[in-house]
Order: C-alpha cells, then structure tokens, then sequence
C-alpha cells in the first residue's frame, strides 16, 4: 500500500519535477530527455539576466500584494457585517451572501467586453490600475464567502457578551472577530494571492507589454520551437514556486473554508 | 434600413448578433457555434467525470494512515497551484513534443512512431490536462469529507465485517456526498472558463476543433474585432454556465435526499 501510494503521488508530480531538474541543465543536455546529468546554474544565470522577466514579475508581485490588501480591507468588513449585522428583513442576509456567491461562479468573459470598453473610454486598458479594478472586483467574493464561514463558527454568545460589556461594531470586529479567525484572513488573503499570481484571462486581455504579469510571460513560451527546454524550464519554476509553496502552507484552511462555506449552504 | 457593420456601437442592431451565432442555414453540417457548445460540453463534462472517479480513488488511498502519507499528499497537490499556461507549455514542450519530449523518445524506443497527439487528438489531450490540473483540487475536499468521517463509524463498519468495497462505495460515498458537490459545482465553474491552458496548447486548433465558448468570445473581440458579436457569445456562455451550475446543483441534492 505504502509503495502504491508514493508511486503514484511521484509519477503524478513528476512533470514538475522534470520541469524543476531541467532547469539545471544546458539546452544541449536538455534536448535529450533524462534524469541524470551534471546540474549547472547557467540557465538560470541566462534566465536572470534577461530584463523583461523583472517587468513581468514585478508587475506579477504588485498584482498580487495590492490586491491582497484591499481585498481584505474590502472584503473582511462585508464578511463581519453578514455575518454578526441585524437585517430588517429575515431573507436580506441569505440574498446578499448569495449576490456574493454567484459572482464566484460568473466566468471572466462574461464581463470582458464591459470591462475592455470601459477601460478603452477611460484610458485605463494598459495601466496596472484597470487590471488591478478587476482582479479586486473578483476576488472579493472569495473573501466574503470564507470569511463569512469562519465568522458563523464564532458563538455568537461571544459576541452578545462584548456588545454588553459595550463595544461598538468596529472594536468587536478587530479585537473579538478578527483575532478569532486570524488563521482564516491569512488563508483567505493567501488563496487569493494564489489564484490572482495565476490569473491568465484578464492578465493577458487588459495589459499591454509593459503592464502583463507572469502567465502572459509564460505563454509567450508557447510560439518558440523546442530548443529552449531549459530555458523554459527554468523560468517555469521561478514562476510557479511561489503559488505552489504557498498553495501547500495553505491547503489546510483552504479545504475548510471552502467546504465550510458549501457545505453549509 | 441601411445595413450596420456589427462592430460599431452606435446602432441598434437587435438581435442580429445573437442570430448570426444560432442561425442554421445549411441544414447538413453542424454550424460552427452548436459544434463549440458541444466542444465545450464535451470538455467539461467528460473532465468532470474523470475527474471525480479519479478524485474519489487518490483520495480513498491517500486517507489510509501510511508513514508520511502528508508527503504524498502534498505532491499530488502541486499540480493544482501550477498556473495553466505553465502546464500547458511544460506538457507541450518536455512530454508530448514528438522529437524533444518524453512521450517522442518513448514511443521511439518501443518502435512506435510517434504522432503528434496536439493536432490529431486535441480534445483528449485538453481534457487529459485539465483532468492533471484538477483532480488535486477533488482529492482535496473528498479527503477533507473522509477525514470527517467518524473513526467510531469506521470501527463499526469493520466489526460488522464489511468488506473494503463494501465500506468504501456502501457508506463512505453516500457520507461524502455534499463534499463532492462542492467539487463537482467549483470545478464545473472553473473548467469553464479555463481559457490560458487552451491557447498555449493548442491555440483552438486544428480549425476550430478545440475551441471553446471563452475561447471563441475572445477570438471574436481580439481576431475579428466584433465587439457586438463578442458580447452576444459572451452573454450565452454565461447563461449556459448558470443552468449546469443550477443544473448540478438541483440534481445532486436530489440524489442526497
């Protein structure tokens, strides 16, 4: 059983894994698919000296910092006052969280054509800005619906409690709510710098030369003729180890916060 | 009235470009717009199963309690936090190239003279990637639902003396049901508009036989520069993704009952 279950998790990752070892190698070893060769650094030493990757990433690492930010800053609020808010009506809660929800399921291209005209009319097709509008306006929901689960696991004795002991709505939230799902915004802040680090759609449609992030980069790869293995190898991994180690410290409260929140409703 | 070139916004064009889409003029071949539904159709749905079945084994072997079953666990994770253009370049360039790749120096060796699956199976190549790209996040929350399971049932089930299969399909499936709901919905909307996977590796192509509806919009807006038509396509494709969406989700909670 043991054997069964390790061979099947190497030969399932072992794509990556090749793709990891070449990019140790020269092209020429490269071109000859093996596991066993003489490791060297000048791929990456090639790789690294070529300017536009440092646009690319830069402009990748921007995306994903400010959008991480003001996701949560727009995110955790609404997430708070859904969960713990006294709505007038007894359905307004369930129709709100789920307007929250369908927005997940809303494919990218639906608003593409909007967005691309808008943003022509407004100059703002190539900026950083515009791209960053969008990628916020998507992944706010995805905070709302995680936040929102872990928010309903807090006893809401709790919260009476400290509402008697006289807080108002903002120091419930930041001292009571916020450090009792603290591993939960860190989760949600982390899958939505995930998700936007590989976002491929709205990266490669809304920027130009200048403003694309990582993934634009990476399929770039796809017009050159087979003979930049390494290369290609190597600048897959710089781009991918990120998302994937933080896709692993994260699975944990991932898995919660989704099934949480599906399972449920 | 003067005829209106599609691409300017300024007229009212009704329903033309809804019509230029669904219109059937020539009733012996398939038009092009029904063949990408049916594409896109067949992407999603034949990904999903596979992706289910697949999902439920990995993560029935992966619950057993092996010495560091979470190594394991974590390599068949990586390949869901692999962004899609990287899959597609790496699979088209190291494995399934026919002279550079694994696959070609295979198919060699054995004596088998290589095809070059991208062209003439483009489908089943898409539909094997996104099936590697998405049977982690599957075994992700089965996993979670298995691992919610009760040891004391588990206890139970071994001392009425049910058999693995029988544990397995008789009670651990029906128990973990909501969890793969929840994969099924989420990787339903996600295979959906998977766009970047499709253009580095195969670009839509032979013709148009790997198109998707994502695909075909953008095309329409970036190659045709049709805007109206664009935004018509883009419209169907959303109202399409919300009756599966609505669709899976009815017809599963129904089973669950």
């Amino acid at each position: 059983m043991t054997v069964t279950i390790y061979t099947l998790a190497i030969l399932y990752f072992s794509p990556i894994l090749y793709m990891l070892l070449s990019g140790f190698k020269t092209e020429y070893q490269a071109v000859s698919p093996s596991f066993v060769f003489t490791p060297t650094l000048e791929t990456y030493k090639s790789v690294l000296s070529d300017a536009s990757l440092y646009t690319y990433l830069g402009n990748s690492i921007f995306q994903v910092l400010a959008s991480s930010v003001l996701c949560l800053l727009l995110g955790l609020p609404a997430a708070f006052a859904l969960a713990f808010g006294n709505f007038r009506k007894k359905g307004t809660r369930d129709k709100i969280y789920m307007w929250f929800l369908t927005t997940i399921l809303l494919p990218p291209v639906a608003v593409l054509i909007p967005l691309y005209t808008w943003f022509h009319a407004w100059q703002l097709n190539t900026t950083p800005l515009g791209l960053l509008m969008a990628y916020v306006g998507f992944h706010v929901p995805i905070v709302v619906w995680m936040l929102y689960s872990f928010f309903a696991d807090i006893p809401t004795e709790i919260m009476e409690a400290s509402e008697i002991d006289g807080c108002t709505r903002f120091q419930q939230m930041m001292h009571i709510a916020v450090p009792l799902v603290r591993t939960g915004i860190i989760s949600a802040c982390l899958l939505v710098a995930v998700f936007i680090w590989n976002e491929f759609f709205l990266g490669f449609n809304l920027t130009g030369n200048d403003t694309a992030t990582l993934p634009v980069y990476m399929s770039r790869f796809r017009e050159q003729q087979g003979m930049f293995i390494a290369q290609l190898s190597a600048s897959s991994t710089i781009a991918i180890l990120p998302a994937i180690v933080l896709g692993w410290i994260t699975q944990k409260s991932l898995v919660k916060g989704l099934t949480l929140g599906a399972v449920k409703g | 009235m003067e005829p209106c070139p599609a691409r300017y916004t300024d007229c009212f064009s009704g329903i033309d470009n809804y019509l230029f889409f669904l219109k059937i003029s020539d009733f012996t071949a398939v038009p092009e717009f029904y063949s990408i539904v049916l594409q896109t159709i067949t992407v999603t749905v034949v990904a999903l199963v596979i992706c289910t079945v697949i999902g439920f084994l990995f993560s029935i072997l992966l619950d057993h309690p092996i010495p560091g079953v979470n190594i394991a666990r974590t390599l068949i994770m990586g390949p869901f936090f692999v962004m899609s253009t990287v899959t597609g370049v790496i699979w088209k360039k190291t494995i399934l190239n026919t002279t550079f790749g694994w696959y070609g120096v295979l198919a060699k060796a054995v004596g088998l003279a290589p095809v070059d699956l991208l062209s003439y199976y483009p489908l089943p190549v898409i539909i094997f990637l996104f099936c590697w790209q998405w049977i982690p996040f599957f075994v992700l929350i089965m996993l979670a639902g298995l691992q919610g399971i009760s040891g004391e049932l588990v206890d139970s089930m071994r001392i009425d003396g049910l058999k693995w299969w029988q544990s397995t399909f008789w009670v651990k499936l029906p128990l973990i049901m909501n969890h793969i709901r929840v994969a099924v919905m989420l990787g339903l909307v996600f295979i959906v508009k998977e766009f970047g996977l499709i253009l580095v590796t195969t670009a839509g192509g032979p013709g148009t036989r790997s198109y998707t509806l994502p695909y075909q919009v953008y095309m329409q807006i970036f190659s045709a520069s049709n805007v109206g038509r664009a935004g018509a396509l883009a419209t169907m494709t959303v109202v399409l993704t919300l009756i599966a969406v609505n669709f899976v989700s009815k017809s599963m909670k129904k089973n669950n009952l």
